[in-house]
Order: C-alpha cells, then sequence, then structure tokens
C-alpha cells in the first residue's frame, strides 16, 4: 500500500540527481531495502514502473532493489548474526540483547544515466 | 554511461509531514495506539483517560473506516476527540492528524491516536507520534508479535488485554512476551484487563511518564 509513496520519493530524488548532472536518459536506479523495512519489493517494482510512465527522462529505466539481509551483533557477548526468522536471539549465548546492524535501509544508492 | 551515487534515505511525503506535526507538537506527548480490530483501544482509552483528564489536557483522534463510534464513546468519557474516517484506508497518515489538530487546537498536554486496526499498514506511517503501543488481545494468540514483527519493531510498548479471558483460551502470556522480546528487546510490556479493571494503573503511569518527559520534567 504504501509502495506507491515510496516509489513516488524516490522518482523525486532520481529526477533532482539526473537534472543536476544534466542526464538525458536514466537507464537504472539501485535502491537498498532492508528485509525489516516493511516493504514489499514486488509491489515496490510494480509501483515504479507505473509512476516512471509519467516521466520521459526515466521511463526506460530499470528499477534494481537490493535486499539487505538482517544482521545484528549481541550485546552481551559481541557474536554476530544474520537472522533468517524475524526473532533475534544470539546464536551463542542466547541473549536477546541484540542490536540490529542491518535490515532495516530504505536507501537510493546510485542512478545510472546517459 | 555514468554512474551517479546518491546513499539517501528515501523520506515519504508522509514522513516530511510527520516531522511538520512533530515539530509543532514538541511539548505534546504523542501516543499512537495500535491492534488488530477489537483487541480494546477504546475500551482502554475510556479507562484510562477518564482518570488523566482531571490532571491534564488531553484529545484523540480516532481513526476507523467508517462511523464516529468510537469518538462518541471518548467524548463520552468527557475527551476531547476527532474523528477521522479513512473510507477504504487502512492506516491514518499524517496529514490526517495535522487535520484533526485544525480542530482540536495543538495546547495540549497529551495528543492520543487510536489507529485503524491492523498490525501491518500503521506501521509503515509516521503520524509525529513519540511512540507507538500495541495492544493484543488474549482471544488473538499469543505468536502476534513474531507473527507481524516490523510492528512488533515500531512499537515502544505493548500491553496484553483481557487478561480476565486467560482461564477460557490457551494464551501464554510468559510465552508472548518470550515472542515480542525476541523481535525487540527493548518493548515495555504491561498486561491488563480492562474488564476487571485490573494492571490500568501501570498504563496510567505509563502515559503520565511520556507526558512528563515531554514537558521536560
Ligand atoms: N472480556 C473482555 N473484553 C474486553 C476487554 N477490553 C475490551 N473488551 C471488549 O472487546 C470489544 C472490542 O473493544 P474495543 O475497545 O471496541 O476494541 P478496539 O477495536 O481495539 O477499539 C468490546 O466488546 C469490549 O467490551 C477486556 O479486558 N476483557
Ligand atoms: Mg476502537
Ligand atoms: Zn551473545
Amino acid at each position: 500500500m504504501h509502495e506507491l509513496g515510496i516509489a513516488s520519493s524516490l522518482i523525486e530524488i532520481v529526477i533532482e540527481t539526473a537534472e543536476a548532472n544534466d542526464a538525458e536518459i536514466v537507464r537504472t536506479v539501485t535502491a537498498k531495502i532492508g528485509r525489516l523495512a516493511g516493504v514489499d519489493s514486488n509491489a515496490l517494482y510494480f509501483a515504479y514502473d507505473a509512476v516512471k510512465e509519467e516521466y520521459p527522462l526515466l521511463k526506460d529505466s530499470k528499477l534494481i532493489i537490493e535486499t539487505v539481509p538482517i544482521t545484528g551483533q549481541c550485546e552481551d557477548c559481541g557474536k554476530t548474526d544474520t537472522y533468517e526468522e524475524m526473532f533475534f536471539a544470539c546464536s551463542s549465548c542466547g541473549s536477546f540483547s541484540v542490536k540490529l546492524l542491518t535490515g532495516e535501509e530504505l536507501t537510493i544508492s546510485n542512478i545510472e544515466v546517459d | 554511461m555514468a554512474k551517479v551515487n546518491i546513499e539517501k534515505k528515501i523520506l515519504t511525503k508522509n514522513e516530511m509531514k510527520a516531522a511538520e506535526v512533530r515539530e509543532r507538537l514538541k511539548d505534546v506527548a504523542v501516543l499512537n495506539f495500535v491492534s488488530s480490530p477489537g483487541s480494546g483501544k477504546t475500551t482502554l482509552l475510556e479507562n484510562v483517560l477518564a482518570g488523566l483528564k482531571e490532571k491534564y489536557k488531553i484529545a484523540v483522534v480516532e481513526g476507523d473506516q467508517q462511523t464516529t463510534h468510537d469518538a462518541d464513546r471518548i467524548k463520552a468519557a468527557g475527551v476531547e476527540a476527532f474523528q477521522v474516517n479513512t473510507g477504504n484506508a487502512c492506516h491514518l497518515e499524517a496529514v490526517d492528524v495535522e487535520r484533526a489538530l485544525d480542530t482540536l487546537g495543538y495546547d495540549l498536554d497529551l495528543l492520543v491516536i487510536e489507529n485503524v486496526g491492523n498490525l501491518v499498514c500503521p506501521a509503515e506511517y509516521d503520524l509525529g507520534e513519540d511512540a507507538k503501543v500495541m495492544l493484543i488481545s488474549v482471544t488473538e494468540g499469543d505468536d502476534k508479535p513474531i507473527k507481524y514483527p516490523v510492528m512488533t519493531r515500531a512499537c515502544e510498548a505493548m500491553i496484553v488485554n483481557k487478561t480476565d479471558l486467560l482461564p477460557y483460551v490457551d494464551f501464554d502470556v510468559e510465552g508472548c512476551i518470550r515472542y515480542a522480546k525476541g523481535v525487540n528487546p527493548d518493548l515495555e510490556i504491561m498486561t491488563v484487563s480492562c474488564r476487571a479493571k485490573e494492571g490500568l494503573d501501570t498504563v496510567t503511569a505509563y502515559i503520565e511518564k511520556k507526558i512528563l518527559e515531554k514537558k521536560g520534567k
């Protein structure tokens, strides 16, 4: 549902950047999305393709989503883990005092332009 | 082809609006209550705000798809309320809060937002709140905190409600808390029964703490 809002904001940043760099056409847009960001990649691809149609600069561009895994570090023993499930117990000592290092990002990394 | 590095957080229009709301409510505690439909958000607010209203200036923004039932209930408890009907939307947005404040005014100690009942989309929308507070009732199953982890992480506190019904259901309170802490170790947890009027003092104390924090006392 909110993927449309994210696509619109993303595209605003892309256009601003493309214009500042005198680009004629945007080829790719790369975004990093953490698994805990609450964003559905397919919905975002769909929303991006729908919104880009309104902008000649973007109409041939492709969105690339890099999914960022959830990693965290135990604050008790220092062990670093990668989490598949969204339950963050330290694999070494069992502590729940885990500070997440990655997995919550929602960032635009770069664009490729001509 | 040239590559242009950006590395910038994607801030949505809603987040920008939420920042404006937060700025205008600098001295006001703002709590965003979320849950599945029927967990007891309105009932809890009726119970807890009735006492707090003697000491503090409070207003409530009620979000539902349709009807003014909840705002009517809050007003009947003697607290100012503004109903937002979201129509087909499944969550409130910061702009809804701004609109409600046009009517309610900013001269408040506490603004409570009762979000539309669901544990998915409201997690993604910042309303300018200081904290999201999640309610779970014991008839919903004790694994809700790991089934909706994005919400569990977005919240500062979790309230387990309807403990009067524990004898009739297989809800494991300790297990629920374990699940919740595994997703969000900092979560503050309270257990209450609005029906039996148990545990309500802890919720009152939590809200009062939030009010005083915001006033810098
Ligand atoms: N047994 C029991 N019922 C409750 C309790 N709290 C709320 N309810 C009932 O749960 C139903 C839904 O409550 P409501 O406050 O409207 O939920 P909301 O949708 O989260 O606002 C109502 O029938 C309430 O009377 C409780 O502590 N125990
Ligand atoms: Mg309600
Ligand atoms: Zn550890």
